[in-house]
């Protein structure tokens, strides 16, 4: 039997992350992938002959410096694309809102609908920066364990001093009035102007099962602009967001993991209700002083079996709320398609089909009832544009993010799901790029019973439970497991349904090495 | 009657905590005068004789919030408090009903017949709720703190708080932590799995507000309604007979028992500042009253932006208060019958029909209805909450003939096109028929029919947007961010000037609670 | 003398398969409630006869009311043994155990017995409903759980005629079933599954049969029973003797942890005086944990029989010129005792003994005062002042008669 210090299970950016700085600490670690390769949800995948896609994310807003520095992902490999980045939206009239990094070009660019929201977006990207400021030290430390509070936690929690002093505690209320407001509440003290309220209130919902007339959205929104310097924040990795886990796997590996894939898990041993190694699902057994998980809480802790678990924690699991609603799309396209109001510029970056804040609240309706949404709203780019080997030549490929597709559904199949899906993406982008239908060569439907047979996901959930305030920091995932250490001994979770939550940021990862290098 | 001009203390709108305040500040000796827009006191909890022998609490409908200790300084049962128990709640269904009554074992039952799981969490929920319910009192009853500069006090308020959660244990904060955060349909599936019952325990986490049971945010809304019943007893929802309005009436006499003086058709149109403070108000007569503080009971938005003059308040306040959600969604239909209404699925008379009747046979029905009110148009089938007072309280209507209170979710104040005559007459044959597709009787043995959409409540009540809160329960709106951070311990930014209403810690029902807190902190400031 | 009047009424809660029978013999009208059910308290005007009947004939006891569950499949076993304190792997089939189960804390939910009735099928009995704490402590297991309640009827014949009653109606003799053993038999044409269990402390067997047999196995056993005195037995006579046999009982003796308010409410198996149930030994059960802890560390709180002394309470009695005034029937009132002016315990069920001629409670004490033999004082209101009076911590069960365990 094979031993090790640790046994990481899941590629993804997380795993990576917590195998190569555990490695780096001198740790004999072994990081077990169940794919062919590493990955996860921020691979670059071949999805039919020479077409290649990002699978789940295209672009990655930010990674925490500390993970690029620290494991030095530039002599991996890894390097960010910022040329020519924004959020495209078509409005009416031909009118297109652009929003970029660049205030004043967005300001102009929003003028074409409202002046008066031209005028107020500087003050806008400004509060809601100094609001992630505030989340931003928060995002890197272990949540104490609340309400049992001691001193040391309390100790802990220094680093949101810093914020503090720099934006008074006057803004520190501001954050608790604006935390738990939805995104229509925030954008009705702020725009007027459908497409921008629109496209700002989409950054609210994204993976969520909820519209943005919905509290928590404005959560969501400004955890998804945590670390970023502009709204709405596109960025791209060169050569494919792949390439950032390519890094990963390759820093890791620097650092003496070693990384297998094609190894299952098919569950965690234990002895006297402390962990001490993984079975494979080809029988064979390792074991280790720890073992850290970045797969989701729920489905970690059926490597562990239910039946160990004791009924208070049983519950609590149970209690976790997945429900993804998020549907990708890969469509391979004979040519590139003629789009009404947007340039080659907009289409090499992400274009959001969010023409108002209702059309995207309307959106939401139909996943309440398990139905797949007509007009759903949809988040798109050509990666093709940018990278020229992702599809062969002349030919491109389309990359969509859609929302509302329940995983609970209601009187269909996932099959139907899937080309309801399919419908009702190929009719939106009919109304901005007609004959596009007749361009697609192949495509790949990506429901959440997809994403979930897929990734692995529980519920097709992207960030591994959802990003609401009830599984926020010390509620995340579960009361009793939010430092990432968990009731069984020796294992610990360090995947997207740990504080901080979902994205590419690595902070989970991060914060959980810390946590079990302080455990050994 | 000759009335003076000066007093110690005008407090303006006699609703029931305006009147609560009142009763307070002159039962500690000071002089005061309440001023009433109305011909009737009460403001929201009012009865009117609306059509000739049928008495309605027109707009409330029941009383469970009222806290004790009002009742007792008060003295609110020597001055007519009488409350009469509500029997039962009554889901009907097609072919089917849920019943809970006051009775453990017989809820039990009905409920074991849907749901063994259910039948034994049933219990344990109640326990749960009225223990968390217990938590959060103490806040309710705690001077919001001005988080913004903590001083002594207030950091105090704050550390008893921490000191109070730590005692909860990490089961019951975790409860408390999903409460304040989660939507009810979803907080009630981590209990119970049959809908009829848990879609009508989630309606009250969404009267009075404009969210759906499916938004999250609804659970706190559903435990602020769980606060009244002590100990989880069901018991604790009641009627007051004469309606509504004799508690408002009570508190009058109340008022006036400790030398408080009472003025209705007393239209105030302006608060009058001198310095930057309150000094008195005018009215729309012309008339001024001169006083040492005056009160507003009224919603923050009507006392900011209507009574005090812009100049005397900050701007940012202002935006504050601008911002300020008070979106209304209910309206209320009230029905005089000519007999009672016959349930398909549970024809007859019987108790059912002396508690609650609750239209709410799940949650995608409920949630439909506010899909609707969310793009704009009153609910094509909505969620009703039925009440027939003159079951209980057989001089609410002449001998044989019964009062029906339809509270109505949802009718939203902002309607595509505005609300007009002939749209409140459809909303109202939309509740009738509602109420018909479970009770096919009701068509024939209505008599009158008076249809109250938030319009009509604005306008009669004065409440803005016809949110019957004075502001929606939402998080950002609670506690020392209600309503206007800063100023959530019911004085202004005007001297002088102070708020007692809905509007303000610890938020809507009849409570009494902000009429009581406010008066405590002006009696408290009293200089 | 007997003048008869008919009853007629109607209830809104549940009736027994056998209410029938149960309801035209229950002369006194004194009926309770027991898990939502009527349930007879004396079926006679008072309920010594009654009371007698457990101890020298036999009582019959409708006890329908019990919460009953069906486990099965392949994990049945290891799953009772998880929920429960006691090794269930050792229970063999056609066993009995008595067993309390435990909240993660180690705090008592509930106790009952657990029937082994065949090859991975076993019977759980309980005081209140637990079918969602079954389920939820199920997931991962291959076992079915079911509701036994409604579809089983169960009737307890208790008391020193009991074995004689069953042998004249079973096909079989009975005489080999030992003390909290089961069985099948046929009484008549009705399968029954008898056990030797009951909540009386004395020779008695409990009978389950589906609840459409209900009437006839209660007519038969009547009728067979009438030579040997058999008697319908209420719920007054029971609490008599089971505190005679110091069998606690829910939400008198002890509150179950599922709906105590508080912590303090709430009790460990070793508080209740059934350490002997916890199987330490058990690699892992529900609770294991947090009683490894009780019994290491010792718990703060013992469950003791006490006996309110005669003498002292004559003589208190005496001062105001009464005889000691007795109860009647067993009381539930949580009663204080001191040591000194220090309360150190109360007592939360009691009774005049009829047979042992002595006043007996059971008794939550501090453990240094519930050693066998301690002196404590005992809070007796005599004409409505309050007094104490002495007692002290005895061996339990007060009453254990031979006859309950051994076979002829």
């Amino acid at each position: 039997m094979k031993s090790f210090d640790t046994i990481v299970i899941g590629g993804g950016v997380n795993g990576l992350i917590t195998a190569a700085f555990l490695g780096k600490a001198g740790n004999k670690v072994v990081l077990l992938e169940k794919g062919k390769s590493v990955g996860g949800l921020a691979s670059t995948e071949q999805f039919a002959p020479g077409f290649h896609c990002n699978s789940v994310f295209d672009s990655v807003p930010w990674i925490n410096s500390v993970l690029s520095t620290d494991l030095d992902l530039e002599s991996h490999g890894f390097r960010f694309d910022d040329a020519d980045t924004a959020l495209s939206t078509p409005g009416t009239e031909g009118k297109t809102l652009s929003i970029s990094p660049d205030t004043e070009a967005t300001s102009r660019s929003i003028a074409q609908f409202s002046d008066r929201d031209a005028e107020k977006w500087p003050g806008f990207c400004e509060k809601i920066s100094m609001l992630t400021d505030f989340l931003e030290p928060l995002y890197g430390i272990t949540p104490p364990p609340i309400p049992e509070l001691d001193l040391t936690s309390l100790l802990s929690m220094k680093p949101m001093i810093k914020p503090v002093r720099k934006h008074g505690r006057q803004n520190l209320v501001e954050l608790l009035r604006i935390l738990p407001m939805t995104m229509l509440e925030l954008l009705d003290e702020w725009f007027e102007s459908e497409p921008l309220r629109g496209t700002v209130a989409a950054s609210g919902i994204r993976h969520l099962n909820q519209g943005p007339m919905a509290v928590g959205t404005v959560f969501n929104f400004l955890h998804h602009h945590v670390g970023s310097e502009s709204i709405c924040p596109v960025r791209f990795v060169s050569g494919g967001t792949g390439q950032l886990t390519d890094a990963l796997q390759s820093a890791a590996e620097t650092a003496g993991v070693e990384v297998r894939t094609k190894a299952e898990v098919s569950s965690v041993m234990l002895q006297n209700r402390q962990a001490t190694g993984i079975t494979l699902a080809d029988g064979e057994q390792l074991t280790a002083g720890a073992v850290v998980s970045a797969l989701d809480p729920q489905s970690t802790f059926h490597l562990v079996g239910t039946q160990n678990l004791t009924p208070r924690f049983r519950r609590r699991v149970k209690n976790i709320k997945f429900r993804g609603a998020t549907a990708r799309v890969h469509f391979g396209l004979k040519s590139l398609p003629q789009f009404d109001s947007l340039n080659e510029k907009a289409l090499k970056s992400i274009v959001s089909i969010s023409p108002s804040l209702s059309y995207v609240e309307s959106s939401s309706d139909a996943a309440k009832y398990g139905q797949v949404s007509q007009e759903p709203w949809i988040e798109f780019s050509l990666p093709s544009l940018r990278e020229s080997s992702f599809a062969p030549l002349g030919k491109h490929v389309l990359s969509a993010t859609v929302q509302y597709v329940p995983y609970h559904l209601r009187g269909m199949d996932n099959a139907t799901a899937r080309q309801k899906l399919r419908n009702s993406v190929v009719a939106v982008l009919e109304t901005h790029a007609l004959g596009i239908a007749d361009l697609i060569e192949h495509e790949q439907m990506l429901t959440p019973n997809d994403l979930e047979s897929k990734f692995g996901l529980t519920e097709g959930n992207i960030n591994h439970g959802e990003m609401m305030l009830d599984q926020f920091f010390f509620m995340r995932p579960t009361i009793d497991t939010a430092q990432y250490s968990t009731p069984i001994k020796n294992l610990y979770l360090c995947g997207p349904g740990t504080h901080p939550g979902g994205g590419l940021h690595g902070m989970n990862g991060l914060n959980a090495a810390q946590l079990v290098l302080k455990g050994n | 009657m000759p009335v003076d001009r000066k007093y110690d203390a005008i407090v303006i709108g006699g609703g029931h905590n305006g009147l609560t305040t009142a009763a307070y500040l002159a039962r500690d000796g000071k002089k005061v005068l309440l001023l009433e827009r109305r011909h009737v006191l009460g403001g929201a909890a009012v009865t009117e004789e609306i059509f000739p022998g049928f008495k309605f609490s027109v707009c409330s409908y029941v009383v469970s919030l009222l806290k004790p200790n009002i009742i007792r300084d008060l003295q609110l049962s020597r001055f007519g408090l009488e409350l009469v128990p509500l029997e039962s709640t009554f889901t009907p269904l097609e072919g089917d009903y849920l019943i809970r009554c006051a009775d453990n074992d017989l809820t039990r039952q009905e409920l074991y017949r849907h749901s063994p799981n259910d039948a034994e969490a049933y219990n344990k929920f109640g326990q749960t709720m009225s223990q968390i319910g217990m938590a959060v009192r103490p806040i309710l009853n705690t001077m919001a703190p001005d988080p913004t500069k903590l001083g002594f006090s207030g950091a105090r308020t704050l550390m008893d708080l921490g000191r109070h959660f730590r005692s909860l244990g990490s089961d019951k904060f975790e409860q408390l932590a999903k409460l304040m955060t989660m939507s009810s349909a979803d907080f009630l599936d981590e209990w119970f799995e049959f809908e009829p019952l848990k879609a009508t325990m989630s309606a009250s986490g969404i009267i009075g507000t404009f969210m759906g049971p499916k938004s999250p945010g609804s659970a706190y809304v559903m435990l602020h309604h769980y606060m009244g019943e002590i100990d989880g007893v069901f018991r604790a929802w009641g009627f007051q007979r004469g309606g509504t309005g004799a508690v408002s009436m009570a508190i009058a006499r109340s008022a006036e028992h400790f030398g408080a003086t009472i003025m209705t058709e007393a239209d105030v149109s302006k608060i009058i500042t001198r310095n930057g403070h309150a000094t008195g108000v005018a009215l729309e007569n012309g008339d001024e009253f001169e006083a040492q503080v005056v009160v507003s009971g009224l919603d923050p938005k009507r006392t900011f932006l209507n009574l005090v003059d812009a100049s005397d308040l900050p701007e940012d306040f202002i935006q504050s208060v601008k911002n300020f959600r008070i979106r209304g969604s209910s309206g209320k239909v009230n029905l005089a019958l000519d007999g009672l209404p016959d349930f398909t699925c549970l024809p007859g008379d019987g108790p059912h029909l002396s508690g609650a009747i609750s239209i709410s046979p799940d949650f995608d029905y409920i949630e439909k209805a506010y899909d609707d009110a969310k793009h704009g148009s009153f609910s094509k089938r909505p969620y009703i909450d039925i009440v027939l007072p003159s079951v209980l309280d057989p001089d609410m209507s002449p001998p044989g003939k019964h009062v029906m209170s339809c509270f109505v979710q949802y009718a939203p104040y902002d309607i595509t096109g505005g609300w007009d005559d002939s749209k409140r007459e459809a909303f109202g044959d939309t509740v009738v028929n509602a109420l018909a597709r479970f009770a096919p009787n009701i068509k024939d043995i209505i008599l009158h029919r008076q249809v109250l959409t938030p319009w009509d409540i604005e306008n009669t009540f004065g409440l803005t947007e016809g949110n019957i809160f004075h502001g929606e329960l939402a998080l950002q709106q609670l506690f020392f961010l209600r309503p206007v951070v800063k100023w959530a311990d019911y004085r202004t930014p005007v001297r002088k000037l102070y708020q007692c209403g809905s509007g303000t810690h610890p938020g809507g029902g009849i409570t009494g609670a902000p009429g009581e807190m406010a008066a405590k902190k002006i009696l408290k400031e009293w200089r | 003398m007997s003048i008869q009047t008919q009853f007629t009424g109607s209830t809104s809660l549940k009736v027994t398969p056998f209410h029938k029978r149960t309801s035209v013999l229950n002369h006194s009208q004194e009926w309770r409630r027991w898990s939502g059910y009527l349930s007879a308290t004396t079926y006679d005007l008072t309920h010594d006869v009654e009371y007698y009947s457990i101890r020298t004939k036999a009582a019959l006891l409708d006890i329908t009311p019990l919460h009953k569950y069906i486990i099965k499949g392949s994990d049945a076993g290891i799953f009772l043994d998880r929920l429960v304190t006691r090794n269930i792997k050792v229970c063999k089939i056609g066993q009995v155990m008595y067993t309390p189960w435990c909240d993660e804390d180690g705090k008592q939910i509930d106790d009952g017995t657990v029937q082994h009735l065949s090859e991975n099928r076993f019977r759980l009995t309980s005081a209140e409903p637990n079918m969602e704490w079954l389920t939820h402590n199920a997931a991962g297991l291959e076992v079915d759980i079911s509701e036994d309640s409604e579809v089983t009827a169960s009737l307890a014949l208790q008391g020193p005629s009991s074995r004689a009653i069953l042998n004249e109606v079973a096909d079989e003799n009975i005489d080999q079933l030992k003390f909290f053993w089961l069985t099948e038999r046929w009484i008549g044409d009705i399968p029954v599954t008898i056990s030797r269990t009951g909540y009386t402390g004395d020779l008695g067997y409990e009978l389950w049969t589906p609840k459409e047999n209900a009437l006839t196995l209660w007519d038969r056993l009547m009728e067979a029973g009438a030579p040997f005195g058999i008697t319908p037995t209420g719920l007054h006579a029971l609490d008599m003797a089971r505190i005679e046999a110091s069998l606690i009982l829910l939400d008198v003796d002890y509150i179950s942890a599922q709906h105590a308010a508080i912590d303090l409410r709430k009790s460990s198996p070793f508080e209740l005086g059934l350490g002997w149930t916890v199987k330490l030994k058990k690699k892992d059960f529900i609770g294991r944990t947090a009683l490894e802890n009780d019994h290491r560390r010792g718990t703060e709180w013992q469950l003791r029989g006490i006996e309110i002394e005669w003498e002292p309470l004559e003589t208190l009695y005496r001062k105001i010129g009464l005889p000691p005034q007795l109860p009647g029937m067993a009381w539930r009132t949580s009663t204080p005792l001191y040591s000194g002016n220090e309360q150190v315990g109360y007592a939360t069920s009691g009774c005049w003994s009829p047979l042992l001629k002595k006043y007996i409670a059971l008794a939550h004490l501090k453990t240094e005062y519930a050693k066998e033999g301690t002196p404590v004082q005992f809070e007796v209101k005599v004409e409505h002042f309050r007094k104490t009076t002495s007692a002290r911590v005895v061996k339990t069960p007060f009453y254990n008669p031979e006859r309950k365990r051994t076979c002829p």
